[in-house]
């Protein structure tokens, strides 16, 4: 990165939020602070939802998913739209008829107070840690490639966070992502763009297309009903369809974010704009980590995308075997380039070049196995590293410098969501009930302090926490983990009326309880949990209901 | 108030999330077609 790379960065980090901070400062009342000023219109809340959702994992991580195991991934969010639907249809007129401000307490009206105080405890805890991952994620792959301090780069992305959505609550939070979502679609369309521009002159686009698929990064949808097969229609409907209903309708982050809406009508049009915008925006993304992919055929790859790892593996001792390694490498790309330039005089090339890039594979894993030995292993999958690797060697300067800025937008907007969250959740499910006579402007600084020690403890768990999953799973799988209980207490509230507080509550906590042993102690595909989780506590709450807690005293249903 | 005391509203949003449903078929419909394509 160069001096014009990083004016371009902190000008564009830097100015939404300014602009944001000019935009709305006020002394708001703690429903100004927490639901906005009931002024912002269906675009602002389709873009909010849109930015709280697409964290910098999914522009780091999914291009590098699509390189290495193709756009499959894209099924993942076949279920979103269902879900999407039915939030607008049965979660957003209770929430919005009720004129609550948080999900949870709706949990109070419709059951009691341990009934609201599970759920904005389970959300705390698995939202807490997820906040400190999203800002993790990218300050280790960005620390290690630019050589940054991990530390500062962990407060660049959190610190200036926490200070605006402090200051400015849920209105600011919407007003900033709206623009932060801007900057990260058009800098992620330039991406495309010059993805495709670098590749040779004489491949068409179709062409290259072609070869992407011979090579199998273009499987979109697969109907397949093997189980074993990671990600099919099926799995996206029915899994996808239970996590994206649990998010959108019983996470705060994104209540808060449709809740901010001048009307029913503009939060539902925002939330049907993000189901029909989610699927094509992903499959660009996987599209154009397919294209770094074609970029890399004919344009000589690292061996391990991850380079800082790759030499201290070489300074302990590990040189002379990567050499080897790296001189098959070497010539397994020629070999490999060579039949592509040729594809069209040999019918034949599809089944060579398969049998090349398997062996590269094979190469590239044998590399892994080697750094480990070493004692380098890498904190998150190589996979993580293609994007960014490509957007710092082969992309123009000031391009690099707005992608990096791409980057900082998405965590900086993820967070915010998650911190206003966060912070409204302890203020109003928490502190105002066990401290309910203060003044109006008592819980604004209160909801101000602990959006604040939120946003510390995020800094902290990201200070702390390692990864060595893939990133986007580190999210999904924790999300997953809590997801399908927290959900099962709103479907209980929403369909099963017989059901009261004391039956519920004891269903979520053995409905967690056996999620978190399926979790430690079996190897069930993580998606499934929101599943399993939302299932039995239906099953357990109406189970308690007909037999422990028959005698309860008939529920009172919040309209 | 309820859903049930406005049907023409009811109906109209009713409307909308069929249609936001068709636009997700032919999303897919495409992918799948992208998919024959190009694999």
């Amino acid at each position: 990165m160069n001096r014009l790379d990083y004016i371009v960065l902190f000008a564009t980090i830097l100015a939404i939020p300014l602009y944001g901070l000019w935009r709305t400062y006020n002394h708001p009342n703690l429903r100004e602070y927490l639901k906005g000023d009931r002024t912002i219109r269906w675009g602002t809340i389709g873009l909010s939802v849109l930015a709280t959702q697409a964290g910098p994992i999914t522009f780091l991580s999914m291009p590098g998913q699509a390189y290495e195991s193709g756009i499959g991934f894209i099924q993942n969010y076949f279920g979103q739209p269902f879900a999407l639907i039915a939030v607008c249809a049965i979660f957003v007129p209770i929430y919005q008829r009720l004129k609550v401000y948080t999900a949870y307490e709706y949990l109070g009206q419709r059951f009691d107070k341990k009934t609201r105080l599970l759920g904005g405890f389970l959300f705390l805890i698995q939202r807490g840690i997820a906040g400190g991952i999203t800002i993790y994620a990218p300050a280790i792959i960005l620390s290690a490639l630019l050589g940054w301090d991990l530390n500062l780069t962990i407060w660049l992305a959190g610190g200036f966070v926490i200070l605006y959505t402090v200051v400015g609550g849920t209105k600011i939070v919407s007003l900033t992502q709206r623009y932060q979502i801007l900057v990260i679609l058009i800098g992620m369309a330039l991406a495309f763009g010059i993805a495709v521009h670098r590749l040779p002159a004489d491949l068409s686009f179709t062409d290259a297309l072609g070869i992407a698929g011979k090579m199998g990064k273009l499987q979109a949808v697969d109907f397949s009903t093997d189980p074993s097969k990671r990600y099919t229609f099926w799995s996206g409907i029915l899994g996808g369809f239970f996590l994206s209903l649990s998010y959108f309708g019983a996470d705060q982050s994104q209540v808060q974010r449709y809740l901010a809406g001048n009307s029913l009508r503009a939060s539902r049009i925002g939330l049907l704009f993000n189901a029909l915008v989610k699927v094509p925006m992903q499959f660009l993304i996987l599209l154009l980590g397919a294209m770094v992919f074609l970029f890399y055929q004919f344009e000589k790859p690292p061996m391990f995308f991850n380079q800082p790892t790759y030499q201290r593996a070489v300074e302990s001792g590990s040189g002379p075997r990567l050499q080897a390694l790296q001189a098959q490498f070497d010539e397994v790309f020629v070999q490999k380039r060579e039949l592509l330039q040729n594809a069209a005089k040999d019918p034949n090339w599809s089944v060579q070049v398969q049998q090349l890039d398997a062996r590269a594979r094979a190469i590239r894993d044998d590399t892994k196995k080697i750094l480990e030995e070493a004692g380098a292993a890498p904190k998150s999958k190589d996979s993580d590293y293609v994007f960014i690797t490509f957007v710092l060697q082969h992309l123009p300067h000031g391009v690099v410098g707005l992608l990096v800025a791409v980057i900082f937008c998405a965590t900086m907007s993820a967070t915010s969501a998650v911190l206003n969250a966060l912070g409204s959740t302890t203020a109003v499910d928490f502190y105002r009930l066990f401290w309910p006579h203060g003044s109006d402007h008592h819980y604004v600084v209160a909801t101000r302090w602990l959006t604040a020690a939120w946003g510390l403890v995020a800094i902290a768990v990201a200070s702390f926490c390692s990864l060595v999953e893939n990133l986007i799973e580190a999210g999904n799988i924790l999300a997953s983990v809590f997801y399908g209980s927290i959900l099962g207490l709103f479907l209980v509230a929403f369909f099963l009326r017989s059901v009261r507080g004391s039956a519920v509550f004891f269903g979520a906590v053995l409905a967690q309880t056996m999620v978190l042993v399926l979790f430690f102690t079996t190897n069930i595909g993580y998606l499934w949990y929101n599943f399993i989780g939302c299932v039995a506590v239906l099953l357990f709450a109406w189970i308690l209901q007909a037999t422990v807690f028959r005698s309860d005293a008939p529920a009172t249903i919040p309209t | 108030m309820s859903m049930h005391d406005h049907p023409p509203f009811f109906s109209t949003w009713r409307k909308a999330y069929w249609f936001a449903i068709a636009l997700f078929a032919v999303e897919v419909a495409l992918l799948y077609a992208f998919t024959l394509r190009f694999s």
